[in-house]
């Protein structure tokens, strides 16, 4: 019996541990030719749902970017160029109604053919006296008249006692113009009232052409002619010319009615899309043949043409018929079945460069490269994506050659860059931490107490200390490495007696007891961040010790992320807070800093008001000229840096470590392979080549290294 | 015997409903809500979150929601509401992968505790016993994924093999090569797992024999001239076991809850992992129906404990 005890133990842990002999190590792994045609990335968490029309994690877009493929993308230098599609044009189309009662300078009262002719006479005329004027009007190509046209439209609206009940508007529209503009033009009709007078469309009455039923909602009138017969519109239109021959990884090929699908799910409400404000502005998508596509917006909107970098979903795998047949298959109720339920965001098909093989929930995601890619497949065989939930153990496996690429800490990167076997890559994030104040609070409702504040913290010793080197100062809310972001502008210096001083201005001066106070009351507020991000607790006491020397009296809280965000933050109930934004490379600013947007739940909830600024954001909007758009997002950033409701902090760097032997590979025109080491992109992007990556048995030697 | 066990189910279905209630409403009380988009994406509006909470009826009054809730579980149609795929199929695809680990570390915990606590008793107070106290305190106090972290760190930087996940990663094995390759990955995390069991149990079979020992029957089958094998082996462990018997039955809940620390640091896709991230991502179905069923299992356990120790020791009749 005790040699039992004894003997069952022993032999049982010593069988275990011989399963160690056969592991293979580091060493072997590289020898193995299977795994050097794979890469193997790391990722904290899994991804959620494999659509690009439903994800809105950062794991599953990482993933939909190699499965799928949108109409467009980003080049090295951040601008648009074809993907899906080989190019594109943007035009405008404008409307306005004719308005018969308006006086024209100079030629009075004009119906519809005499404007027409008066607008076709201006064009030839080229009357250079009116500069802006005579632009527009060179951008105009066609000037048509469309008849007028009665229709009846009927809506469910709100009666008096608040009552849902049927209206139904009798229409008599009057005759409207039509230009064809051969680029978008935010200013046109501005300038055109150059020619047709100031109060041209504003004094146009579209209330006189309506006929409402039943009589009592007679009051909404003119709040129904305005949605009915808006004096003007801009629509602006994108024509895609898609690229023939391009397959899904099924062999279907890939055409317009795909390119309209996707838009149509995103559009479905059932689907609970949350891209759909992208494309709210869309009026509609209309398939020309089966290789163009023309996009119609309502409205001017820039941002439009990147909201097309959106992954195609396949129309043939996912019309109602085939859902149908899904729900029937697997005894769900069809007319409850959509997208959302689809077994396809588990295992999605697209037209990207990789296809899907696998996904096991919270262990990987395996994609093999799509030999009929239409840009030649990539040089790994074998993507996979590996969910390995701690950061330590990253390392670890990465040291052990089963992960080749995760999202390093800076610490990590100290100690892995001096590594010969590694090479490293670092840039510039989209995103920026800062402090936001409360404006609508005293003292933060005075200039001076904001810029002050920001003056007293140190942001190069955070930066230094917090994120051993791993970040930059950034001034304003635009990308860094955008043309939007004005370089222009100094970040606050570190001065503490200049803030003492400012905020002597404002009124704050040293009492007794070392506080700074106004009318006998403390300078003294709360600061207050989410728990679970270290960074932020960090910058929280510094920021607090910073300001205690000047003698303010801040208090601190870190509260739990919802609490955080339902309670304090859409509820606009703090004085101020540490967070950060992850930003796109498009510049529009408008739910985060226009004026409009300041209400509970709401973005811009530190409430920032500045008539300047909102026009500016509008106009932004607006513009379809990168150059204009650059010129405005400049001076925006200047009043924003100038009123300092945030302040800004720092931009992070994110950090990438690889293993060495990873390298591009090419084949030029004789078939030899050539290797060349990897460089990251102007803008930092190192994975841009990312097809063109292989992992050699060796580290290779470069020609051109000395 | 019967009316023992209609009593006892009875009660325990009640016990169940209560606890159905109570987690539910705890689950609820934290704060936050789940959505599948993240609120502060400037992109998503405050009209797509209310689709979601309606979606997820969370607008409804809250026993509207647990009756929907556990019409769902209990007719199986309950769905994940972060990647809407049946809880019951992701808890089975869990457990699996959970119920290696669990029997591994049972096994090491057993086989180890058992020797190590039996030679402590027998040698009280030399030099073997006080170095297992001591190490018994050690591992018990030690944190777990202090100690995982530095086990890893040693065995990585000295042996270049990966440790993490139940398979060499990249490398597809075959046959024996595979079986040793998850036998290895499974070493590791099971032997964290089982050290605290170890400390705890052999601690416990130490009390258990000296207390055993110092009865009188031990006592006259020593002075009867016995081998001491014979009579701590034969006279002293069969009696000694007793307890243990019962234990088996208190391991059951063990299976569901698996361990967090130890499945998140080896990225394990265990059942404590899942229920971990379902808390946090406020995974109300995943997290409920995990609470939901380790509350059956405990009940169960309980259930076939009374009736080992019914079946062990005839003394006792319920």
């Amino acid at each position: 019996m005790r040699r039992i005890l004894i003997a069952v133990p022993t032999l049982f842990i010593l069988f275990l541990l011989q399963s160690y002999l056969w592991v293979p190590s580091y060493e072997e792994q590289g020898e193995n030719p299977e795994r050097l045609n794979e890469f193997i990335e790391g990722s904290i968490g899994d991804a959620q749902i494999l659509n690009p029309v439903l994800s809105a994690d950062s794991a599953s877009s990482g993933i939909e970017s190699k499965v799928f493929e949108g109409l467009i993308d980003r080049d090295e230098d951040l601008r648009f160029r074809g993907r899906l599609a080989t190019h594109w044009e943007i035009f405008e189309e404008a409307y306005f109604y004719v308005n018969d009662e308006a006086w024209i300078p100079k030629v009075g009262k004009k119906d519809a053919q005499g404007v027409v002719k008066l607008l076709r006479d201006a064009i030839k005329a080229r009357i250079r006296e009116n500069a802006p004027l005579f632009r527009s009007l060179g951008k105009i190509q066609r000037v048509e008249a469309l008849p007028a046209r009665s229709f009846e439209f009927s809506k469910k609206d709100k009666n008096a006692e608040g009552k849902k009940i049927a209206v139904t508007i009798r229409v008599a529209a009057p005759p409207r113009i039509r230009l064809i503009l051969k680029e978008v033009d935010q200013e046109l009709f501005d300038h055109l009232s150059g020619l047709l007078g100031r109060e041209y469309f504003s004094s146009f009455d579209g209330a006189r052409f309506i006929d409402i039923l039943p009589e009592t909602f007679s009051s909404k009138r003119s709040a129904y002619a305005r949605e009915l017969l808006p004096a003007t519109e801009n629509n602006p239109v994108i024509v895609f010319h898609l690229r023939p021959n391009v397959r899904f990884h099924d062999g279907h090929v890939f055409d317009a009615e795909d390119v309209r699908f996707t838009y149509q799910a995103i559009m479905n409400p059932k689907n609970l899309s949350p891209r759909i404000a992208d494309y709210e502005p869309v009026k509609a998508v209309e398939v020309l043949d089966p290789l163009t596509v023309r996009v119609v917006y309502k409205r001017l909107y820039s941002p439009a043409l990147g909201t097309w970098g959106m992954g195609i979903l396949p129309v043939h795998l996912l019309n109602s018929k085939a859902l149908r047949q899904e729900a029937m298959h697997r005894g769900l109720d069809p007319d409850k079945f959509t997208l959302r339920q689809s077994e396809f965001n588990r295992r999605p098909l697209g037209c990207g460069p990789f296809l899907f093989r696998e996904w096991k929930a919270d262990q990987y995601i395996v994609l093999e490269r799509f030999e009929d890619y239409w840009e030649g497949s990539p040089n790994y065989k074998r993507y996979t994506f590996r969910i390995v939930p701690d950061l330590l153990t990253q390392e670890m496996e990465f040291y052990a050659g089963t992960v080749d690429g995760y999202g390093v800490q800076p610490h990590q990167v100290e100690r892995l860059s001096k590594d010969p076997a590694y090479q490293s890559f670092s840039g510039l994030s989209f995103g920026y931490t800062y402090i936001g104040y409360n404006m609508r609070r005293e003292p933060f409702k005075d200039r001076r107490v904001r810029k002050a504040l920001g003056m007293a913290i140190d942001v190069d010793k955070i930066i230094k200390y917090v994120l051993y080197e791993q970040g930059e100062k950034i001034t304003g809310p635009f990308v860094k490495q955008t043309d939007f972001y004005n370089h222009a502008i100094e970040p606050l210096p570190y001065d503490p007696e200049g803030a003492l001083r400012l905020l002597a201005d404002a009124g704050w001066k040293k009492g007794p007891k070392g506080w700074l106070q106004k009318n006998g009351k403390r300078l003294q507020f709360t600061l207050i961040t989410n728990q679970g991000n270290n960074l932020r607790k960090a910058i929280l006491s510094i920021a607090q010790n910073s300001w205690k020397h000047i003698g303010i009296d801040v208090r601190t809280d870190v509260l739990e992320w919802a609490v955080f965000i339902q309670e304090r933050v859409n509820k606009l109930d703090f004085d101020a807070l540490i967070l950060g934004w992850s930003m796109g490379i498009d510049p529009d600013l408008y739910q985060i800093w226009h004026s409009s947007q300041t209400g509970p739940n709401q973005l811009n909830f530190v409430a920032f008001r500045n008539e300047e600024a909102d026009d500016l954001i509008t106009k932004i909007r607006q513009e379809y000229d990168h150059e204009r758009q650059v010129q405005y997002c400049r001076r925006l950033h200047e009043i924003i840096a100038q009123e300092q409701p945030y302040s800004f902090l720092y931009v992070g760097k994110w950090t990438a470590i690889l293993d060495k032997r990873i390298v591009i590979k090419e084949v030029d025109p004789e078939g030899k392979p050539r290797y060349s080491r990897i460089q990251p992109t102007k803008t930092g992007n190192y994975t841009f080549y990312f097809n063109k990556w292989i992992k050699l048995p060796e580290v290779p030697r470069f020609e051109m290294e000395g | 015997m019967l009316a023992f066990i209609g009593r006892s189910a009875i009660q325990k279905i009640i016990t169940l409903f209560f606890v159905s209630i109570i987690s539910f409403l705890i689950v609820h009380l934290a704060p936050g809500e789940p959505s599948q988009i993240d609120p502060l994406n400037p992109k998503f509006t405050q009209e797509v979150l209310e689709r979601f909470r309606k979606e997820f009826h969370l607008d409804k009054p809250l026993h509207i929601q647990y009756l929907y809730y556990y019409r769902d579980l209990l007719t199986g149609k309950s769905v994940s509401w972060k990647d809407n795929r049946p809880v019951l199929k992701k808890i089975y695809e869990r457990f699996k992968n959970s119920l290696w680990l669990f029997i591994l570390g049972t096994l090491i915990t057993w086989t180890l505790s058992f020797p190590v606590g039996i030679h402590a008793a027998i040698r009280r107070g030399g030099l073997y016993d006080r170095s297992t106290t001591f190490l018994a305190y050690l591992l018990i106090s030690i944190p777990g994924f202090f100690f995982a972290y530095m086990l890893i760190i040693f065995v990585v930087t000295h042996f270049h093999v990966p440790v993490i996940g139940m398979e060499t990663f990249g490398i597809s094995s075959t046959g024996w090569h595979w079986f040793m390759d998850r036998m290895w990955h499974l070493l590791l995390p099971s032997i964290l797992g089982a050290a605290g069991g170890i400390a705890v149990l052999s601690r416990y079979v130490r009390n258990q024999m000296l207390e055993v020992e110092s009865q009188d029957y031990v006592r006259t089958a020593k002075a009867k001239g016995l081998s001491p094998d014979k009579v701590h082996y034969k006279h002293a462990l069969r009696n000694a076991l007793l307890p243990f018997v019962t234990m088996f039955g208190l391991i059951l809940p063990g299976l569901i809850g698996g361990s967090v620390i130890i499945e998140s640091i080896f990225s394990w896709p265990g059942m404590g992992r899942m229920a971990y991230e379902a808390i946090l991502a406020r995974n109300y179905p995943v997290i409920l129906a995990v609470n939901f069923i380790s509350a059956i299992l405990v009940l169960v356990g309980t259930f076939i404990s009374d009736l080992l120790y019914m079946v062990v020791d005839p003394r006792i009749r319920l």
